[in-house]
């Protein structure tokens, strides 16, 4: 069959061209009409070349016998006409069972169609005249009719090269309505199921423990979010000090993300490489930490001086402290005050092998091209200022042996 | 203009899918998209708006919206909502204090109904930093398995330093994508 080889060829196409699948469609049809009107040309010229015979007998009416063989004569052709549509019938069904998919027909795909969504709505009606106490069970039902409503889905999907826009239209609403009606069986079976990972009741009683044995409420808060789904392992970093000096030196192995948070007049190093740094609500401190390869994100920190070198810094929520930075692209801050921005100043022995090696040492100027998401205008952020020369600490030296950070 | 290249163009547009990346400040929005573009990914500034890319990908055209993660414009991010085939939600796997604003921010970007009918995928990205959640374990923290039946989601794990697992996240996506809006052949 030509045509339905076109037809194949054409599938790109019927898409964006509803009005041409119809018009092959119609031509499908039609060839099919004429070939059945060739057969009944066929036909009439048989009977007509079978006419002169019969207006001889007609002319010779008298006859009993003549007439009787006129008679079983035409009973054949019609015998013949009958069995040559039977036959060709017949052909035509086995052509397209022979051809790739038994669905390649409007008529077919709608069958199936109806079958499945038939199917599915005993299910959901199974699923909803049978109720079971056993949550798993009805999950697992639901899961299934959701998966057949999915093959359905796909099923269109496949077919829509060939059907009409129409029908295509109609299977899609009939599919939205099936996914509609398991949304409400869903809601109707396991109820508030939606907020159940919110388990408040839960989290507050695990959360009021730790507030019994520390002093401070802040320290409650930041616990929440490790408390909520599983026990989160906690990251490298220093935490919950007060007036210490906290050391860390990575070497050789590299070291990956590290959390610097809740300190309060703490003086933190880092020396060596790190690949991610989180800073988290800090008071009087000072910070000095050697290239970071790859961000550093602050939150909530105050009265601080920090001197790092990053590829990309985002400070939020900072008041009255000073940067010096080397950034290789522009350092933001969003809701802080009073910060104030220097050129990087850190030394230790060995930073030169540690800059280069994560690929900041080149001083860009960017500590300078300060993006504030609070500011989005052209004029000058009153949030933010260079901290003048007078006032900037020219090096921060931290001797490698006793590690000590002086500021000169 | 000739009926060949109207259809010609209606053809291409056709092949066209619309893909909206959020996610968290910090999370690697930018430097996915650089990087799946084959860009340099070695200066990237905090994106202040949005970025669109329009990437060749297999036989569709991808256009990528890219939109800034600062919390001051995360209210914008709805005006990118509309026509959005393909939503990419991207977590810093190594971000451990801030899993939970990450899993609110997703919680109600999945409530909005012009996203209802986009495929979602979540990217577990900087799974090359050590101490970084599995991607496992932040289907876990997100409470991916409690989401709607009618949603078509996965969970990748990736790391836009390496390049490692973006293909796969994408080829996801764009099939998904490709069988749910009849371009399928």
């Amino acid at each position: 069959m030509p045509i339905l080889t076109s037809l194949g060829h054409s599938r790109s196409h019927q898409k964006i061209q509803p009005g041409l699948s119809q018009a092959k469609r119609e031509s499908v049809t039609e060839c099919a009409t004429h070939s059945r009107r060739t057969m009944e040309d066929e036909e009439e010229s048989l009977s007509s070349s079978s006419n002169p015979n019969h207006l001889h007998s007609d002319s010779k009416t008298l006859d009993p016998a003549l007439q009787k063989k006129h008679a079983s004569m035409l009973e054949r052709l019609a015998n013949r006409h009958q069995t040559r549509l039977d036959n060709s019938l017949t052909r035509r069904s086995a052509d397209s069972d022979s051809s790739s998919s038994p669905l390649e027909s409007t008529s077919s795909f709608l069958s199936h169609f109806a079958d499945s969504k038939r199917s599915i709505e005993e299910q959901l009606a199974r699923c909803r005249l049978t109720p079971t106490s056993d949550s798993a069970e009805v999950k697992t039902r639901l899961d299934c009719i959701s998966s057949s409503i999915s093959d359905l889905e796909k099923l269109v999907a496949e077919k829509s090269y060939f059907l009409p826009s129409y029908e295509v239209r109609s299977s899609l609403k009939t599919i939205s309505d099936l996914k509609q009606s398991l949304e409400i069986l869903n809601a109707e079976l396991i109820p508030r199921k939606k907020f159940s990972f919110r388990n408040k009741a839960a989290k507050k009683e695990q959360v009021i423990e730790p507030k019994k044995d520390t002093v401070k409420e802040k320290e409650v808060e930041i616990r929440k979010p490790e408390k909520t789904a599983f026990a989160i392992p906690e990251s490298p970093g220093f935490r919950h000090k007060t007036g210490e000096v906290l050391l860390s030196q990575f070497k050789g192995s590299e070291i990956g993300e590290f959390t610097i948070s809740d300190l309060d007049s703490c003086e933190v190093r880092l020396l060596g490489c790190v690949r991610a740094l989180f800073i988290h609500r800090l008071r009087k401190c000072r910070i000095y930490v050697g290239p970071v390869m790859g961000s550093i994100l602050i939150d909530g920190v105050e009265e601080c001086v920090f001197v790092m070198a990053s590829h990309q810094i985002r400070i939020h929520n900072a008041k009255a402290s000073d940067f010096y930075l080397r950034v290789r692209s522009r350092p933001i801050i969003e809701d802080s005050s009073s910060v104030r921005f220097a050129p990087y100043c850190l030394s230790y022995e060995g930073i030169e092998r540690d800059l280069k090696e994560a690929s900041l040492d080149e001083e860009t100027g960017n500590w300078a091209n300060v993006d504030d998401f609070r500011w989005l205008r052209a004029v000058q952020s009153p949030n933010w200022s260079v901290l003048p020369e007078a006032e900037r600490v020219r090096i921060v030296k931290i001797s490698n042996s006793d590690c000590r950070a002086e500021e000169c | 203009m000739g009926l060949l290249s109207i259809i010609r163009k209606i053809k291409k547009k056709e092949k066209e899918m619309r893909i909206l990346m959020v996610g968290l400040d910090n999370s690697g929005k930018t430097t996915i998209v650089l990087k799946i573009n084959g860009e340099d990914t070695s200066v990237i500034s905090p994106t202040l708006g949005f970025n669109i890319k329009t990437i060749t990908y297999q036989k569709y055209t991808l256009n990528i919206w890219d939109v800034g993660g600062q919390k001051t414009i995360r209210s914008y991010w709805r005006n990118y909502f509309e026509q959005t085939d393909g939503l990419v939600w991207v977590v810093d796997s190594s971000d451990l204090r801030r899993l939970d604003d990450c899993r609110m921010e997703l919680d109600n970007l999945l409530k909005e109904e012009r996203l209802s009918g986009a495929s979602l995928l979540i990217l577990a990205n900087k799974q090359d930093i050590k101490g970084a959640l599995t991607p496992e374990e932040i289907a876990k923290v997100l409470n991916l398995e409690a989401m709607d039946k009618t949603r078509h989601w996965k969970i990748v794990g990736c790391s836009a330093y390496t390049g490692e697992g973006l293909l796969e996240g994408f080829d996801w996506l764009v099939q998904d994508i490709a069988s749910r809006i009849y371009v399928l052949d």
